[in-house]
């Protein structure tokens, strides 16, 4: 059995050799569901459109459609994004990295009447819950706090998941990234908020508000997770779909 | 609904389509009932809306997204007042203030993501409803001159749309105005109404446009 994929220029192996696990028999999984990857069709991501696969010399690396292109749109095509893993968590660890620094940092500095009050975004709920002013503090603290960091845990479950060989949950997991895909730009609500404040309160000396270094970097964090959670591919998680 | 394997070997793929999110073949019906979803067998993926009249639809509510836009760039945004002092600012000052203290970054991607990217969406978007009217394959006679065609526009709205934000730019400016009402009077000027019923305008158009619909009506105006 084994031999047979490195010799057959099909779909299937492709996409079982982007999910970093040994290539498997297609017998195995092709019959199991109707794709359009088992029916040697490519699925444009930008267009919908249906193209048929032509295999290429590349086809045992698992590059075999990297050079085709949309019928319809002129996009490049594949069958499955390419080292989607690999990017998604990339651009993830490097999202969580910037995270630090967007804490640290004071996202805010607030001069009033010559006195220079610096807040970081933790500060700045910690303050609101001060004031009490609950429902600033609520919406501040889901849109900064919980969102990026729930973000971060769905893209780093759902690629360990990828990697796993079988028994993976696919439709809670896809329902995992629908939820982080339309939460992701819901954390710019923060910088928003600061460049209305930075644009609105400008009293000279009496009391004004400039932006600091942490919302460069958070704006960096939310725009990271963004095309992190596009890069994922939630087909890989299908083709582990086991057998009835 | 799943596509047989008939189907397959032949070039007929117009009502074939797979889903985006777990690649199942799907048989899209040729008439979705208005305001029914079409849902993946599989993985419950969102493929499309039916809707009995949308291009009409769309193009008026585009239409009159584009001329709210007009009025939220032309009047005043909030007015400020605290300690005898009054500040008035206009829907782009809230970037244009960031890009004067050096976050040039910032206020660039502010602009875009409130203004710039959803405007581009609906003009593009108008343009592609027109485009499809005429209706004609010469490209030289439509509205975009021949320069653009309306597959290279319907890829830009692909790539645009993830980053239009106009809905949380909203939710923003609600927060910062709780945030400051405690401090100073606050007045809110004919823009910021526009805006106010703009973000909700254009999330819905944002909705009913799927990539199936919006791709059909390309392929009529090609």
């Amino acid at each position: 059995m084994p031999h047979k994929s490195a010799s057959n220029p099909s779909v299937n192996d492709a996409t079982h050799t982007l999910s970093n696990q040994p290539p498997t028999p297609p017998e195995l999984h092709a019959p199991s569901a109707d794709t359009a990857a088992a029916n040697g069709l490519i699925n444009c991501l930008v267009c919908q459109h249906l193209s048929h696969a032509t295999p290429s010399i590349n086809s045992t690396q698992g590059l075999n459609d990297s050079q085709q292109r949309c019928s319809r749109c002129d996009s490049a095509l594949s069958s499955r994004t390419q080292n989607s893993v690999q990017t998604t968590l990339g651009l993830l660890i490097t999202s969580m990295l910037l995270y630090i620094p967007a804490n640290l940092y004071p996202i805010m500095r607030t001069q009033l009447l010559g006195e220079t009050q610096d807040s970081t975004i933790i500060g700045g709920i910690i303050l609101f819950i001060q004031h009490q002013s609950y429902f600033v503090a609520a919406v501040i603290f889901v849109a900064s706090v919980m969102v990026p960091l729930a973000k971060m845990f769905a893209l780093a479950w759902l690629c360990y998941s990828a990697t796993r060989p079988t028994h993976i949950r696919q439709y809670e997991l896809t329902r995992l990234y629908r939820i982080t895909e339309f939460i992701g730009k819901w954390s710019m609500v923060d910088i928003f908020v600061v460049a209305i404040l930075v644009a609105l309160i400008q009293m000279g000396g009496i009391m004004s508000v400039t932006a600091g270094f942490a919302a460069s970097a958070f704006a960096a964090v939310v725009m990271l997770t963004m095309i992190s959670a596009h890069q994922f591919d939630t087909r890989i998680l299908w083709d582990k779909l086991e057998p009835e | 609904m799943t596509g047989t394997g008939s189907s397959i070997g032949s070039k007929r793929t117009e009502h074939l389509h797979a889903c985006a999110q777990c690649d199942l073949l799907v048989e899209i019906p040729a008439i979705i009932p208005h305001r029914t979803n079409v849902y993946c067998p599989r993985c419950h993926y969102n493929i499309a809306l039916g809707h009995n009249n949308a291009k009409q639809h769309v193009l008026a509510l585009a239409i009159t997204a584009l001329l709210l836009m007009v009025i939220a760039c032309s009047f005043d945004f909030i007015s400020f007042s605290a300690n005898g002092q009054l500040r008035t600012i206009s829907l782009f000052q809230t970037s244009a203030e960031l890009f004067v203290q050096g976050y040039f970054v910032i206020s660039i991607l502010v602009a875009a993501f409130m203004f710039v990217l959803p405007a581009a969406y609906l003009i593009l978007l108008c343009l592609i409803i027109l485009n499809s009217h005429t209706g004609s394959s010469d490209q030289s006679s439509n509205l975009s001159g021949g320069l653009l065609s309306s597959v290279t526009m319907g890829k830009w709205m692909s790539y645009i749309l993830p980053w239009t934000m106009s809905e949380v730019f909203l939710i923003g400016v609600l927060v910062a105005l709780i945030k400051v009402i405690s401090m100073a009077d606050i007045t809110l000027q004919t823009s910021f109404w526009a805006y106010v019923i703009f973000a909700p305008l254009f999330t819905y158009i944002t909705s009913v446009v799927d990539a199936h619909r919006l791709w059909g009506w390309i392929d009529n105006a090609a």
